[in-house]
């Protein structure tokens, strides 16, 4: 059997394609921002978001690590931009371990997104 | 091309020239050569023919004897049975042996089994440029040396190690030296006539013969006899019993044969093709070559990209096809074991990329891998964050 394709067809897509991947462009009444890892433990995330009101109007990152990790930040900005910040507390990373066939070893990077959203939302007063 | 692949991995393995399968093919089928060449009905006698014509054309190329050449299944079992088998012949002399970090796994693991059986292993390391010194390895041999087992060209920088002065140093200690030679043989010239080397392996697959086919070279020397490690038949002077895959030796033969005749040419293309691709991306800011450039293989050129992850990197080079600089053995990638005993981190290890070149290598395909690899070098650095 030939050994499998290691990323979906959602990582691939948002790996080739990261479009929030970058700064924030645009005013915005609040900016957060959180980032968490090092390079000894193989990968680093940064997030920013633009907030008015409590709603996230739009969400950036950076990442230096897998392909999953890049995958898991340009899946996370989407989905949560235009929610409230409190979701950003009911975000369970490993949720998303299926859905972007994560191997449970490389669990670590996609906490590490669990982590920087969680930092990201410690910054709400 | 392969198919939508642009395949850079040549050190990996190589396809298998038009001309091998078709030598292959004709000892297929009931008209072809198929039969047991230990047969010794007329079928038999043709099978053990092509046999030997085959081992003529290895040991031409290789310039030596035939009957200095065992038939294997590859680089892997000359390894096993070269370094197994002359340690445990020589246990009665002494039990310590030396080799070096960055050896195949086929040799580093079969050294390591040899020290669960009470074995002493020296692990010699490289310079910054994967060279062993030859001062090191002299300090190293002692009265009860039995083996030294220096690879000729490494697999994943190309590093080529100067196996004569190596030899040499070992004969005037009384000390086989086996040096694994999978990715030389076919590709630089090699004088078994003249080189002091005991124990060569070499397998088919690296030079356009099928995978699956391979030999061990044993020089005619006096004291120098090694036991077998399998047990069977009387094939291959009872040191390496089993059927002969009569199919597959033509196929190896018949790569010999045209490594010999055009082995010159290949090295001029590869070296060319080496060049090519250097000059396209070396410019990109923060690149490093592994091993030594002086004294490398043309055919493989080994690069780190500093700040780049290493498995990003491969996914973001598809479809050209490249060795990585990572252990892939896991879900989590190992840095690469002999780029760190080059001296390399695990972050610079990891981010190594290998490209490796044949002489199917165009050079259109190069410009599309230099192109595919300064967009992924320049796209992941500018998505890392600022450290």
């Amino acid at each position: 059997m030939p050994p499998a394709d290691p990323y979906n067809e959602e990582v691939r897509a948002c790996f080739a394609n990261p479009a929030h991947a970058g700064e924030l462009d645009g005013d915005h009444a609040r900016v957060l921002a959180a980032q968490a890892g090092d390079a000894a433990s193989g990968a680093r995330l940064a997030l920013s978001a633009g907030t008015d009101n409590g709603i996230i109007e739009a969400l950036r990152f950076r990442a230096w690590g897998c392909p999953h990790l890049i995958a898991a930040a340009e899946v996370f900005c989407r989905e949560y931009e235009g929610k409230p910040l409190a979701a950003l507390r009911q975000f369970y990373a490993n949720e998303w371990m299926a859905r972007l066939r994560i191997p449970v070893a490389k669990a670590g990077r996609i906490l590490l997104l669990e982590d920087t959203a969680s930092m990201l939302a410690d910054n709400i007063d | 091309m392969t198919g939508d692949a642009v395949y850079l991995d040549f050190a990996a393995t190589t396809p298998m020239d038009p001309r091998v399968a078709d030598a292959m093919l004709e000892c297929a089928g009931a008209d072809g050569t198929f039969a047991n060449p230990s047969s010794v009905h007329i079928a038999g006698r043709r099978a053990a023919a092509v046999v030997e014509e085959a081992r003529a054309a290895l040991a031409s190329l290789m310039r030596t004897e035939p009957g200095r050449l065992t038939w294997t299944s590859g680089a892997t079992e000359s390894d096993n049975l070269a370094i197994r088998g002359a340690a445990l012949a020589r246990a009665h002399r002494g039990k310590h042996l030396i080799s070096m970090p960055t050896e195949h796994k086929a040799v580093s693991e079969t050294f390591r089994a040899l020290e669960k059986e009470g074995f002493e292993l020296t692990w010699l390391a490289p310079d910054s440029g994967g060279l062993l010194s030859l001062e090191a390895l002299s300090r190293a041999l002692r009265d009860d040396t039995q083996l030294v087992s220096v690879m000729h060209v490494n697999n994943e920088t190309g590093v080529i190690q100067d196996i004569c002065a190596i030899g040499e140093l070992c004969r005037e200690h009384d000390v086989l030296f086996h040096t694994d030679a999978a990715q030389s043989v076919g590709k630089l010239d090699i004088d078994l006539g003249a080189m002091p080397v005991d124990l060569v392996s070499l397998t088919g697959h690296k030079f356009y013969a099928p995978k699956g086919i391979g030999a061990l070279y044993i020089a005619a020397r006096p004291g120098l006899r090694i036991f077998p490690i399998l047990y069977g038949g009387g094939q291959e002077k009872r040191l390496r019993p089993g059927t002969l895959p009569v199919h597959q030796i033509a196929g190896l033969g018949k790569a010999a044969a045209i490594a010999a005749r055009e082995r010159q040419a290949n090295y001029r293309h590869v070296s060319a093709m080496r060049d090519r691709l250097w000059h396209g991306i070396a410019d990109l800011p923060g690149l490093q070559r592994n091993g030594d450039i002086e004294s490398g293989y043309p055919g493989i050129l080994n690069v780190t990209a500093a700040g780049m992850d290493g498995e990003s990197l491969l996914l973001a080079l598809e479809p050209v096809c490249v060795g990585s600089g990572s252990a892939c053995n896991s879900a989590v990638a190992e840095p690469s074991s002999v780029l760190r005993a080059l001296g390399r981190t695990d972050a610079e290890a990891q981010s190594a990329v290998r490209f490796s070149f044949g002489r199917t290598t165009t050079a259109a395909e190069v410009d599309f891998a230099i192109d595919r690899y300064r967009s992924a070098v320049t796209r992941l650095r500018a998505i890392a964050p600022v450290t």
